[in-house]
């Protein structure tokens, strides 16, 4: 590889480092496995970017996270043993703690803890929609083309992962 | 415009991806009906929420670093330059390390791509400014107890002053999904870092030589450890390092039995 294309490849990778390590984090739910995971990733990347004819303006996050997806589904099926990690207890166990507890900036991270345990317990393919679209702000054909499904699936994928969020965070359907 | 319909279509239009005319026909009914419109507010209100506080996970700086090296070094590896580098090394190699015999540890895969540059990457950035050693001392006999209650097992640490490798000091480094102890040596101005954890299910191994970045790291695994060695230093002169280290590993070991 020539340095021109190193320096092209940085410059279109390198500035989505954060959304990959973050969609990594969300599909392994633990660092170290994400740390690894992008780590992978980038040298697949780097070896699949002659194929890559976007620049570093455009296509480049869809690209990236398509090949970080890929990775941590093969990371996933490696590691299946490893899939449910219990590193939430704690949280959970701190929320009931808040929860005999009430006031606004307990409730408001019991809130926080209550969205994240939630998130968790999606299947990775709904967590991952939210991920995308919520935090990365990607288009649904920018999703479709991450996750390898049609447009038509990602649309009922968020649907879904929506409606579980919400019958998740409402205990009380009163309140909802 | 009946329930299913909004529902199904409700998602598309918080998100701006329903065609105008669909949209227009469900504003229409999103006005009209309370019960549609309370779902309307709930979703907006869960979007908003996940925005605000589900977290956002920023790429610790040592994966930027691994990323960019590992880049770097994989770019290195083309055909064009590939063949006088790894044929200068191979020559190298076979000089220095056939002391300690030449068995080759296939270290393929993404695993080990992995280890060989955390052990790069923590090698680069502990030459930076403060970065070398948690505990300084050339003494063998402070270094070691250091890493008392740090780490689960308590790494071989020498001195070789007398051969012209002192002790620097040590840290903690974190490789391979453990805490790992990291020594620094030094020889003349260079650097020598080892890392050493307990090894896999006593599987010997190497050495092994590679080359990144102008570095070169050498591995091998005793029954006890595993080890990584990485420095600038000639291939030559770290392998009379790392035949030290063997020395005083399997010393270490007679003294046991």
């Amino acid at each position: 590889m020539e340095s021109s294309e190193l320096e092209r490849f940085e410059a279109v990778v390198l500035p989505h480092l954060d959304a990959a390590y973050t969609l990594a984090r969300y599909l392994t739910r633990n660092d170290h496995d994400a740390q690894d995971v992008v780590q992978d990733a980038s040298l697949r990347a780097l070896r699949y970017f002659a194929g890559f004819r976007g620049g570093a303006s455009g296509g480049g996050r869809a690209w990236l996270l398509a090949i970080v997806r890929n990775t941590a589904y093969t990371w996933r099926q490696r590691h299946r043993a490893d899939t449910l990690t219990t590193e939430f207890d704690e949280e959970r166990h701190s929320e009931s703690v808040a929860d005999r507890h009430p006031g606004a900036a307990v409730e408001a991270q019991s809130q926080r803890a209550a969205l994240r345990r939630a998130i968790d317990e999606l299947g990775p393919e709904f967590r991952e929609v939210i991920v995308l679209r919520e935090l990365e702000g990607l288009s649904y054909k920018e999703i479709s083309d991450v996750a390898g499904v049609p447009v038509g699936t990602v649309m009922s994928r968020l649907a879904r992962a929506r409606r579980r969020l919400e019958e998740a965070l409402c205990a009380d359907p009163e309140d909802c | 415009m009946t329930h299913p319909a909004v529902e199904a279509q409700l998602d598309a239009y918080l998100d701006g991806e329903l065609a105008a005319p669909d949209a227009a026909e469900l504003e229409q009914h999103l006005r009209a009906c309370p019960e549609c419109s309370r779902l309307e507010r709930r979703r907006r209100a869960l979007s908003a929420a996940l925005r605000d506080q589900l977290p956002r996970f920023p790429a610790p700086d040592t994966l930027r670093a691994g990323v960019r090296a590992g880049a770097r070094a994989e770019a290195g590896r083309t055909p064009r330059r590939r063949a006088p580098s790894w044929g200068v090394l191979a020559v190298a190699a076979s000089l220095a390390l056939v002391a300690f015999g030449s068995r080759q540890l296939a270290l393929r895969g993404a695993a080990g791509e992995a280890i060989t540059n955390q052990v790069l990457a923590s090698h680069v950035r502990s030459l930076m400014p403060g970065h070398l050693t948690d505990v300084l001392s050339s003494d063998q006999h402070t270094v070691k107890p250091w890493f008392n209650g740090k780490l689960d097992f308590s790494p071989p640490v020498y001195d070789f002053a007398g051969a012209g490798f002192p002790l620097v000091g040590g840290r903690l480094e974190y490789v391979d999904g453990r805490p790992v102890a990291a020594l620094a040596y030094s020889r003349r101005q260079h650097v020598i870092s080892v890392f050493v954890w307990p090894a896999d299910q006593g599987r010997t191994a190497g050495p092994r030589a590679t080359t990144r970045q102008g570095y070169h790291l050498l591995h091998w695994a005793t029954p006890a450890y595993a080890y990584w060695v990485v420095s600038d230093l000639g291939l030559a002169e770290l392998g009379d390092f790392v035949a030290l280290l063997q020395r005083g590993d399997s010393a270490a070991a007679a003294t046991v039995r």
